[in-house]
């Protein structure tokens, strides 16, 4: 299955030391990746259908890309073969502009029933479970802000990923994020967090790649979900987890 | 009673017009004024003893500053003492540092309650008032939980502290707390404003305790729902990102 990373940080912060081992963990994993990332409040992604390793090489601009790109967030994503396509433009993060942000979404998971939802708004027309369950996120947040505006965006997520979870049943994960706030979703696998110690407390790493992505699994906090029928949604700013709601 | 005024952007900004009616609106309070916001993440305060608005005019500083303080969020204070002196240290915000990174905490409320509470950490605030030592609550509450830091996340020990503030101290609070980059705030007896998108104002995410807000638009009103504890906020980026009762 596809793995996911990000990145979230008090000021711009590269992820050169971290995107690398991302790529190594996830070597098994060759069909594709990309990396997103806020400059000044727009969105950029850099993508590719080349694996993210080439014989016993990170790709070349993978790694170029992790030296060079500094922003408070930054997400990236490497596709598994059974993503079950090849194009460059299919790859994640995938971005759109809505509630006055640009957002930038990365997913992993399964869902054989969720390829049926039709947006008003596609983002594009190909058969991708990642943009049908972006489509259906952003739908939903907009309509639940649209409606009760007192209430939060996690409030208006939180109800999105229910109704996403009870209408189109499946495993589920993602990172959604404008320029300040990282949402991370999960109905099944788990999210790691780790706080490099190089960085004294001012970033926060995060992955669904099974123990982490350092030598020692025990310095990530784990937070695994099974039940698919439920799910639960982190809040992080700058380095901080501030919020953890189950759903 | 004191006023509050928050400005959260997703990008660097200025409260020109929103701060000096905040000011103006909020002219009964004339005890002090403080302004603060992050600088490269470091916390700026200004602040001052005087009254904000008197015979006829703003403070002049405060117009000032107004136009000139340019920051993702921007918290104010205007003063009508219930606890301590009048003069700068006193007045609002004021800033400790815990959980890793600098804040800025701005108050009003009643808690005379907390008053008599010694800080068993350090530096503890030269000011003698209610919100000083609500502050160094809050901070001594996090500086004893920093072993949880890698694995538990702020809002737990944020409720754990305010839950153990009011059980201990009873009072009235209502405060707005930031480190740059989001502004937590919580009130157990007054109701926050909330605008997003004016087009009066600033075209941000504006947070006051005024009454009725700083413009005849539609200020969405945020309060403590009876039997819960209080109402705690969490804003980023422009957003109302959380809106919850401190008790389930």
């Amino acid at each position: 299955m596809c793995e996911l990373f990000a990145m979230s940080a008090g000021q711009h912060y590269t992820a050169q030391d971290y995107l690398p081992l991302f790529a190594d963990k996830a070597r098994a994993n060759m069909s594709g990746w990309g990396i997103g990332f806020f400059r000044e409040g727009q969105v950029h992604i850099e993508k590719s259908c080349e694996g993210v390793y080439e014989g016993d090489m990170v790709h070349d601009s993978f790694q170029r890309l992790a030296r060079v790109i500094g922003s408070r967030i930054i997400i990236s994503h490497i596709r598994c073969p059974k993503a079950g396509h090849q194009q460059e433009s299919l790859a994640q993060p995938l971005t759109d502009h809505f509630l006055d942000h640009h957002w930038l979404f990365s997913f992993k998971g399964e869902s054989e029933s969720g390829h049926g939802y039709d947006s008003p708004r596609p983002l594009m027309r190909e058969r991708l479970l990642a943009a049908r369950v972006f489509e259906f996120v952003r739908d939903g947040l907009e309509a639940l802000q649209g409606a009760s505006p007192e209430h939060g965006l996690y409030q208006g997520l939180a109800a999105a990923c229910q109704q996403l979870i009870s209408r189109y049943p499946g495993e589920y994960a993602f990172f959604l994020a404008n320029e300040t706030v990282l949402f991370a979703f999960l109905n099944h696998g788990e999210i790691l967090t780790y706080h490099p110690p190089e960085a004294r407390g001012e970033s926060l790493v995060l992955t669904t790649v099974s123990g982490g992505l350092t030598r020692y699994p025990e310095h990530w906090c784990a937070y695994p979900h099974e039940d698919v029928r439920h799910g639960q949604i982190l809040i992080i700013s700058g380095a901080d987890l501030l919020y953890l709601g189950r759903i | 009673m004191c006023d509050l005024f928050a400005l959260s952007a997703a990008q660097h900004y200025t409260a020109a017009t929103s701060l000096p009616l905040f000011a103006v609106r909020g002219r009964q309070n004339v005890h002090g004024w403080g302004i603060g916001f992050f600088r490269h993440r470091v916390p700026v305060v200004e602040k001052s003893g005087d009254q904000v608005f008197a015979f006829g005019r703003l403070h002049v500083s405060f117009q000032r500053l107004a136009r000139v303080v340019n920051s993702p969020i921007i918290l104010a204070h205007i003063r009508y003492k219930t606890s301590g002196e009048v003069d700068e240290c006193h007045a609002h915000p004021f800033v400790l540092t815990f959980w890793g990174q600098s804040w800025i905490f701005a108050h009003n409320g009643k808690a005379p309650a907390i008053e008599p509470y010694v800080s068993s950490h350090t530096p503890v605030l030269e000011a003698a008032s209610d919100s000083a030592r609500t502050f160094e609550f809050l901070r001594d509450y996090f500086a004893d939980a920093e072993p949880r830091r890698p694995h538990t996340q702020f809002d737990v020990i944020l409720r754990e502290a305010l839950v153990h503030l009011l059980q201990r101290y009873p009072g009235k609070y209502n405060f707005l707390l930031t480190n740059g980059q989001v502004i937590w705030a919580f009130t157990n007896h007054r109701q926050f404003l909330m605008l997003k998108g004016s087009e009066k104002l600033e075209d941000v995410l504006l947070l006051t305790t005024i009454e009725d807000g700083l413009s005849s638009e539609n200020w969405q009103k945020l309060a403590a729902r009876e039997g819960r504890g209080g109402r705690l906020l969490l804003i980023a980026g422009g957003d109302l990102i959380l809106s919850a009762d401190l008790l389930p």
